[in-house]
C-alpha cells in the first residue's frame, strides 16, 4: 500500500506551498493532482498579488481594505495575520525565483486593484499567477517528494475520529488506489464549474471540498460567491482587474462612464461585487448592449495608447484577439459578470486546521475567513501562499505525533463500490447532461441577485440533479483516461457543493458582500454578523453558525 | 460576434494502445460558427456524442498548455484555434496528437520525456552562499534586466514547439526547444550564480543539435521564441567556453573563414571543425561529391573591399559591450 | 528589370550549375542581373551563432552596396535570403543599427533601410508573375510530380521573413503549375533538410534529410526540387547517406529551383548542368510527356 506522512491533494500554489513546507519539516510528502502542477488554475491569475510595502502604504490600511472588502465578515485576527505576512511571502517568492515586473529603481512595481486604498499589488504583466507558480514549482522542484499525477481524488478515509488516507482514481492506468496518510491537505480550489458562465477552467470541480465534505468537515460560508465584473462575452475568459488597475473604463450603451453613479469615489475600482451588481443593473435596467450571447457592457483600454496596453496587458490583448475577435488598443472590450471565486470553503482556522483531526485545508478550496463575504483583487493568490505555508506546517507537526494510520483493503472496496455501479449499468443517466443542467440552474437561480422564490426553485432542480444522478451511468468501459469517469466524479462533486451553497444562500435572508438578495437589499449585522456552517447529513446540509472574530474595526456601511 | 454556422468535418485519431489494433480516424460533422475554438467542438463530441474520446484540456484560454495537439498537422492549442480558417484551408479538420510523445489513449500523450529534458537542465535558481539574497527584501532588477529574459517567461510548457521540432524526432540527444529556452531563462536571471557552468554543461548535451529551423518558434502560442534564444545560448557558450565542441568549432570557424576572403572557403572550414583526424574520415564522401563538383576543392576568389570586412570584424569581434 | 545579383557562396563554387539555372532563366525573362564583386558571404546561420551584431553588420554592408546602386537585391539560397533579411529585420531596432552604425559608419557604409531582398521563388511569381512565366514555357513538364522542398529560411520566423504563409506557403507550387509540372503535397515540403548540423552530427542530419525524401516519394513525387543550394547538397550530394540513415533506397532527382524552370522553358541537361548532380535526373526528365525542344 502507498503510505506517505502528509498527503496534499492539489498542486496549484497552495498545494506546492503546503508540500514545500511539510517537507521543509521533514515529513515525507505526497501531492496528488488531478492536472501537472504547472497546469493548475493557479496560472490563470492575471492581476497581482497584495503586499503592503511602500513607504506611503501600510499594513493597517490593507487589513482595514480587507476587513471593508469582506464587508465585515473576514475575520479580523486571521486577516491582520494574513497581512502581516504579506511582505515576507513576497519577498520569499522573488527569493524563489519568480519573475515580476519592475518599476525604473529596480523594485518591484506596483499597480492598483479594486477596493484598494493604495496601488499595493505586485504583479508580473498580466499573468503573475503563472509567474508564480513556476517560481515556486521551480524552488519545489528541488525538493524530495512525490507527485501522484493525473489522479482524481474520491475520498478522504476518516476512522477513530481522525484522517487515515485518501482512495483516488489513477487516470492513466483507471485503478482506484489508496495512499495511507496522517494528514491530509485539500488545496483543490474552486468549484466554479458548478456555474456555467465561469472564469474557472474546466478543471475547477471543487473535488477536494466535495470530499472534506463527505469526510465530516464543515464547510464555511458557501454562499459566498463572487463574480468577476469583466469576463469576455460568451467564453467566460477572465479580462483581468488589471485593466482597470491600468486606467481601463466601463461604459454603458448610451457611452456612460455608469461606475460614476454606483461608486463616486473609485469609479470603475470599486470592489467585485458593487462593479458586478452594478454591470447586471445596467443591462437589465435596458443601458446595456444586446446580442446574441447576452446583454454586456464595455470595457475601454483604447485611450491608453497602443504602447502601455501591448506592454503592460499582453495577455488581455491575446485574450481578446482570440477569444473575442477584437482588438483591445483599437476596440472596446465586450464583457458580462462571470462566477468567478468562492469565497467559502473548507472550514478551517489560521493554522489550516478543519474540524476533521488530520483533515487541512488551504487557497481557494479553503474558509479561514479572510475574505469574509467578498474578495478583494490580488488577496486570492496571497491567500495561497500564506495559508498553503500555514497548513503545510501544521501537518506537518501534527503528522510527527501521529499514530500510525489504520487503512484496510475493504475501505478501497466501499469507497470504489459506487463507481463500479456506474460502469456496469446497462442504463441510466448522462453525466454530462446532469452536469449542463445543474449549470444552467446555478446560472438562472443562485446568481448574483437573488430572491426566496428563485433559491427555493434553484433547491428544487439541484436536488432533482441529485436524484437523477442516483442512476448515473459511465458508458466508456475503457480503464485507460477513462474522461467519462471522471466527468461522472466531479459532477457529484459540483452537485454536493451546488446543494450547499443555495441552503446557505436560501437560509441567508440580507445582503452582504457577494450575497445580494433582491428581497433582503440591507445587509443585517444584529441578525447575519455571522459565519454559515454546512455538514453533511444524508439528506442534505445541516446549517449552523459561527461567530466572525472581531480586533480592531467595528462593522461600518460599505461605501466606495 | 457571429452567429451563422458552418459544416466542419472533424477527422479525429482515436487508439488505445494494448486494446486498440491500431490507430484509426473517426468522422465527425459538427454545425459550428467559424470562430468557434476546436476545442470547445472537441468538449462537444465528449458531451453530446462519443464521451469516451480522450484529450487533455483545462483552462480554455491559453494559459495551462494542456490542449496542445496536432490540427491540421500543426502543433498548437486547440482552445485559441478556431474551426472556421482551418475548414476554409483544408475543407476539414484532421485532429491528432502530438509528435515525438508516446499515445496513451487518442489525443493524450505521455508527456515524461518532454519533462525529463526540462529537469536536466535544472530548472531552479543556483544560489551562492556567498552571496545570499537580500534579508526581507526583493533582489533589485533593473527593467534592462527584466527585459533580459524577452519573452521566455510566457512559456505554458505546452510541448507544441517539442512535438513539432525535427530534431526531437530524429535524435533522443536533443533536449528540444522549451528545455532550452528555460535554459536560456536561467542563464540570464541575475539572481542565478551559475551561468558559467550552465552554458558548459549545454554544449555537450545537445545544444548545437538544433537546426535552426524555427519551426519551434513558428508553433509556440505564447511567442516565446525558443529557437532565437537558442541561437542566444549558443553565442553565450561560445562566449564563455570557446570551441569545444563540433557545433561551436563549426560556427567560429565559419565566423574565422570569412576573414580569409569574404566568401566561404569549403575545405578549409572543414578542417577548423572537424581537426584533420576528422577530415580524413569525409575523406570518401568527399571524393565522391568533388568527382561531380570539383570546386570543393578550389579555394575561392578574395571579395573587393575585404579591407571594410576586416575592419568591421575588428570593430565588432568580440562584440562590444553593450550599454545596460 | 535590373537587380542586384546575390548567388551566395555555394552557388559560386561547388553549387555552380545553380548560378548556370538562374542566369539562363533571368537572360530568357528579360531579368538584367547586376553583379557586385564585393559582396561577401551571408554567414550561411552560422556566424549568426557565433556572433550576432557582427553578422548583422557584415549582412547590413552587403545590403548598402545594393542600396548605393539603388538596386534591389536578388537571392537564390534560402540561407542567403533568410540573413539578409534577417538583417533587414534586425537593424529596425534603433539600438542594434546604432551598434551596427557604429562599424559602418567610419567607412563610410550606412544602411538606411529601403533595400528589398527578393528570392528568385518571389521574382518569379510576384515580379515576373506566373502569365509571363507560363509564356516563356516551351516544353511543359507534364507527367513529372515534384516536390518542392522550400528550405526553412526562406520560409521562418514568418513574421520576420514576411514572405508568405510559412505552415501553407503554395507560391513554389503555383510556380511549378504554370510551368506543366504536378506539384506534391507532402509535409516534408516545409521541414528542415538537416544541413545545419551536418558537420556536429551527421547521422541526425541525415536521418532527417532521409525522412523529408520519404515523405516525397511516398507522396509520389518523380523529383523534388529546392531553392536552396544548400538543402539541394543535404538532399543530393548527401542523398547516399540519407538512403543509409533511413534504411531505404531514395533514387529522388532533385533540381534546383531555376532548372526547373529552366528545361520548361527549352533549355538542355546541359546548359542547366545537370550532370553536376549526385543523383541522376534523368529518370525525372524521362517522365516529361513532351518532347525536349530541338
Amino acid at each position: 500500500m502507498l503510505r506517505h506522512e502528509v498527503v496534499v491533494v492539489g498542486a496549484g500554489l497552495a498545494g506546492q506551498r503546503a508540500a514545500l513546507a511539510a517537507v521543509e519539516a521533514g515529513r515525507d510528502v505526497a501531492i496528488v493532482t488531478k492536472l501537472h502542477p504547472l497546469r493548475s488554475h493557479s496560472g490563470a491569475a492575471q492581476g497581482g498579488i497584495n503586499a503592503a510595502v511602500g513607504a506611503e502604504d501600510s499594513v493597517d490600511t490593507h487589513i482595514y481594505d480587507t476587513v471593508k472588502g469582506s464587508d465585515y465578515l473576514g475575520d479580523q485576527d486571521a486577516i491582520e495575520f494574513f497581512c502581516r505576512e504579506a511582505g515576507p511571502t513576497v519577498v520569499e517568492m522573488e527569493h524563489f525565483g519568480t519573475i515580476f515586473s519592475r518599476s525604473e529603481d529596480g523594485s518591484l512595481a506596483r499597480r492598483a486593484f479594486g477596493g484598494a486604498g493604495f496601488p499595493r499589488t505586485i504583479y508580473a504583466a498580466d499573468r503573475t499567477g503563472l509567474a508564480l507558480l513556476q517560481g515556486l514549482w521551480e524552488r519545489l522542484g528541488t525538493e524530495r517528494f512525490t507527485v501522484y499525477e493525473e489522479w482524481d481524488l474520491t475520498r478522504v478515509v476518516v476512522r477513530d475520529g481522525r484522517v487515515q488516507g485518501i482512495v483516488a482514481l489513477d487516470r492513466k492506468r483507471g485503478d482506484f488506489q489508496e495512499v495511507a496518510a496522517k494528514s491530509v491537505i485539500i488545496a483543490t480550489g474552486p468549484a466554479g464549474r458548478i456555474y456555467g458562465r465561469t472564469t474557472n477552467a474546466h478543471s475547477c470541480t471543487g473535488d477536494g471540498v466535495a470530499v472534506a465534505y463527505h469526510a465530516g468537515a464543515f464547510l464555511k460560508d458557501m454562499e459566498f460567491v463572487q463574480f468577476h465584473p469583466t469576463a469576455l462575452l460568451e467564453s467566460g475568459i477572465l479580462i483581468t482587474e488589471g485593466a482597470r488597475g491600468e486606467g481601463g473604463i466601463l461604459k454603458n450603451a448610451t457611452g456612460e462612464r455608469f461606475m460614476a453613479r454606483y461608486a463616486p469615489h473609485v469609479l470603475d475600482l470599486a470592489s467585485r461585487d458593487v462593479v458586478s451588481r452594478a454591470i447586471v443593473t445596467e443591462v437589465l435596467e435596458g443601458r446595456g448592449f444586446t446580442g446574441p450571447y447576452g446583454g454586456y457592457v464595455h470595457l475601454e483600454l483604447m485611450h491608453l495608447g497602443k504602447e502601455k496596453v501591448e506592454s503592460r496587458l499582453q495577455e488581455i490583448c491575446d485574450y481578446c484577439r482570440l477569444f473575442a475577435g477584437i482588438d483591445p488598443v483599437t476596440d472596446p472590450i465586450p464583457v458580462y459578470p462571470a462566477q468567478h471565486y468562492m469565497m467559502g470553503g473548507v472550514g478551517t482556522n489560521i493554522r489550516g486546521e478543519t474540524n476533521v483531526p488530520g483533515l487541512y485545508s488551504a487557497g481557494e478550496a479553503a474558509c479561514v475567513s479572510i475574505h469574509g463575504a467578498n474578495r478583494l483583487g490580488g488577496n486570492s493568490l496571497l491567500e495561497t501562499l500564506v495559508f498553503g505555508k500555514e497548513a503545510g506546517k501544521a501537518a506537518a507537526a501534527y503528522s510527527e505525533r501521529a499514530p500510525a494510520t489504520v487503512l484496510h483493503e475493504t475501505d478501497l472496496d466501499s469507497a470504489t463500490a459506487s463507481f463500479r455501479s456506474w460502469l456496469s449499468r446497462s442504463d441510466g443517466e448522462d453525466p454530462s447532461a446532469l452536469r449542463t443542467e445543474l449549470q444552467q440552474t446555478m446560472d438562472r437561480y443562485v446568481g448574483i441577485y437573488r430572491t426566496e422564490a428563485d433559491l427555493m426553485e434553484g433547491l428544487r432542480r439541484v436536488r432533482a440533479v441529485k436524484e437523477r444522478f442516483s442512476r448515473v451511468r459511465v458508458v466508456d468501459q475503457s480503464k485507460v483516461f477513462n474522461l467519462n469517469l471522471t466527468d461522472a466524479i466531479e459532477t457529484e462533486h459540483l452537485i454536493d457543493l451546488a446543494e450547499v451553497i443555495v441552503v446557505g444562500a436560501y437560509a441567508r435572508t440580507e445582503s452582504r458582500g457577494a450575497h445580494s438578495r433582491s428581497d433582503y437589499p440591507k445587509r443585517d449585522d444584529a441578525h447575519w454578523m455571522k459565519h454559515t456552517l454546512a455538514q453533511r447529513t444524508p439528506t442534505g446540509p445541516n446549517l449552523s453558525y459561527s461567530p466572525v472574530g472581531f480586533t480592531r474595526w467595528e462593522p461600518k456601511e460599505r461605501v466606495y | 460576434m457571429p452567429t451563422d454556422t458552418i459544416s466542419a468535418p472533424f477527422d479525429i485519431y482515436r487508439y488505445r494502445p494494448g486494446k486498440d489494433a491500431a490507430p484509426r480516424y473517426q468522422r465527425f460533422t459538427l454545425e459550428l460558427t467559424p470562430h468557434t475554438p476546436v476545442l470547445t467542438a472537441l468538449l462537444k463530441i465528449r458531451a453530446e456524442i462519443d464521451p469516451s474520446l480522450g484529450l487533455r484540456y483545462s483552462c480554455r484560454s491559453a494559459i495551462c498548455g494542456s490542449c496542445a495537439m496536432q490540427i491540421n498537422s500543426k502543433s498548437r492549442l486547440a482552445c485559441e484555434t478556431h474551426i472556421g480558417p482551418e475548414v476554409e484551408r483544408h475543407g476539414r479538420i484532421v485532429v491528432e496528437p502530438m509528435r515525438n510523445q508516446p499515445v496513451l489513449r487518442d489525443l493524450v500523450v505521455d508527456q515524461s520525456p518532454f519533462w525529463r529534458e526540462y529537469d536536466k537542465i535544472e530548472p531552479h535558481l543556483k544560489l551562492d552562499p556567498r552571496h545570499p539574497m537580500p534579508e526581507g527584501k526583493a533582489t533589485s532588477m533593473s527593467p534592462a534586466q527584466v527585459d533580459r529574459f524577452k519573452e521566455t517567461p510566457r512559456c505554458i510548457a505546452c510541448a507544441a514547439c517539442y512535438s513539432a521540432c525535427p530534431a526531437v524526432e530524429a535524435d533522443p540527444a536533443f533536449p528540444g526547444p522549451m528545455a532550452l529556452a528555460k535554459l536560456y531563462r536561467f542563464v540570464v536571471d541575475p539572481r542565478d550564480t551559475a551561468t558559467q557552468d550552465r552554458l558548459v554543461r549545454i554544449q555537450p548535451n545537445g545544444l548545437w543539435l538544433c537546426l535552426r529551423c524555427h519551426l519551434c518558434t513558428e508553433a509556440c502560442p505564447k511567442d516565446v521564441r525558443p529557437s532565437e534564444r537558442i541561437r542566444d545560448l549558443k553565442e553565450m557558450a561560445i562566449a564563455a567556453q570557446g570551441g569545444t565542441e563540433l557545433g561551436s568549432r563549426h560556427a567560429i570557424g565559419f565566423k574565422e573563414n570569412l576573414k580569409g576572403g569574404g566568401l566561404l572557403n569549403e575545405m578549409k572550414l572543414v578542417r577548423a571543425t572537424s581537426g584533420l583526424a576528422g577530415m580524413a574520415g569525409q575523406v570518401g564522401q568527399g571524393i565522391r561529391v568533388w568527382r561531380k563538383k570539383p570546386e570543393i576543392m578550389k579555394r575561392p576568389r578574395t571579395i573587393e573591399g575585404m579591407d571594410e570586412v576586416e575592419k568591421i570584424y575588428a570593430a565588432l569581434d568580440p562584440p562590444p559591450k553593450e550599454e545596460p | 528589370m535590373r537587380i542586384a545579383y546575390y548567388p551566395g557562396c555555394v552557388a559560386q563554387e561547388s553549387g555552380k550549375e545553380l548560378d548556370m539555372a538562374t542566369r539562363w532563366v533571368c537572360r530568357a525573362l528579360g531579368i538584367e542581373l547586376v553583379e557586385f564583386p564585393n559582396f561577401s558571404c551571408c554567414g550561411s546561420g552560422f556566424v549568426d551563432e557565433a556572433n550576432e551584431v557582427l553578422n548583422i553588420a557584415i549582412n547590413a554592408r552587403n545590403l548598402a552596396i545594393a542600396e548605393k546602386a539603388g538596386l534591389d537585391i536578388l537571392t537564390i539560397c534560402s540561407t542567403c535570403q533568410g540573413m539578409l533579411t534577417l538583417a533587414k529585420v534586425r537593424m529596425q531596432d534603433p539600438k542594434v543599427k546604432a551598434r551596427v552604425d557604429g562599424a559602418l559608419k567610419p567607412l563610410g557604409i550606412e544602411y538606411k533601410g529601403t533595400v528589398q531582398v527578393k528570392h528568385l521563388l518571389r521574382v518569379l511569381t510576384q515580379d515576373i508573375g506566373l502569365p509571363a512565366v507560363k509564356a516563356k514555357v516551351r516544353r511543359p513538364l507534364q507527367g513529372m510530380k515534384v516536390g518542392a522542398f522550400y528550405g526553412c529560411h526562406l520560409l521562418r520566423p514568418a513574421d520576420e521573413m514576411g514572405s508568405e504563409s510559412a505552415e501553407e506557403p503554395h507560391s513554389f507550387e503555383d510556380l511549378l503549375t504554370a510551368v506543366g509540372a504536378t506539384p506534391v503535397d507532402y509535409r516534408g515540403r516545409v521541414m528542415c533538410c538537416g544541413f545545419p548540423i551536418q558537420f556536429v552530427k551527421p547521422s541526425t542530419a541525415s536521418a532527417i534529410a532521409g525522412r523529408q525524401i520519404l515523405d516525397a516519394k511516398a507522396h509520389g513525387a518523380d523529383a523534388m526540387a529546392t531553392p536552396c543550394p544548400l538543402c539541394h547538397l543535404s538532399l543530393d550530394a548527401y542523398q547516399n547517406k540519407a538512403a543509409k540513415e533511413v534504411h531505404a533506397p531514395l533514387d529522388m532527382p532533385v533540381f534546383h529551383l531555376p532548372q526547373v524552370v529552366g528545361l520548361a522553358f527549352g533549355a538542355s541537361p546541359e546548359e542547366l548542368g545537370l550532370s553536376r548532380h549526385l543523383v541522376p535526373t534523368d529518370a525525372a526528365l524521362a517522365k516529361v510527356r513532351s518532347p525536349a525542344s530541338a
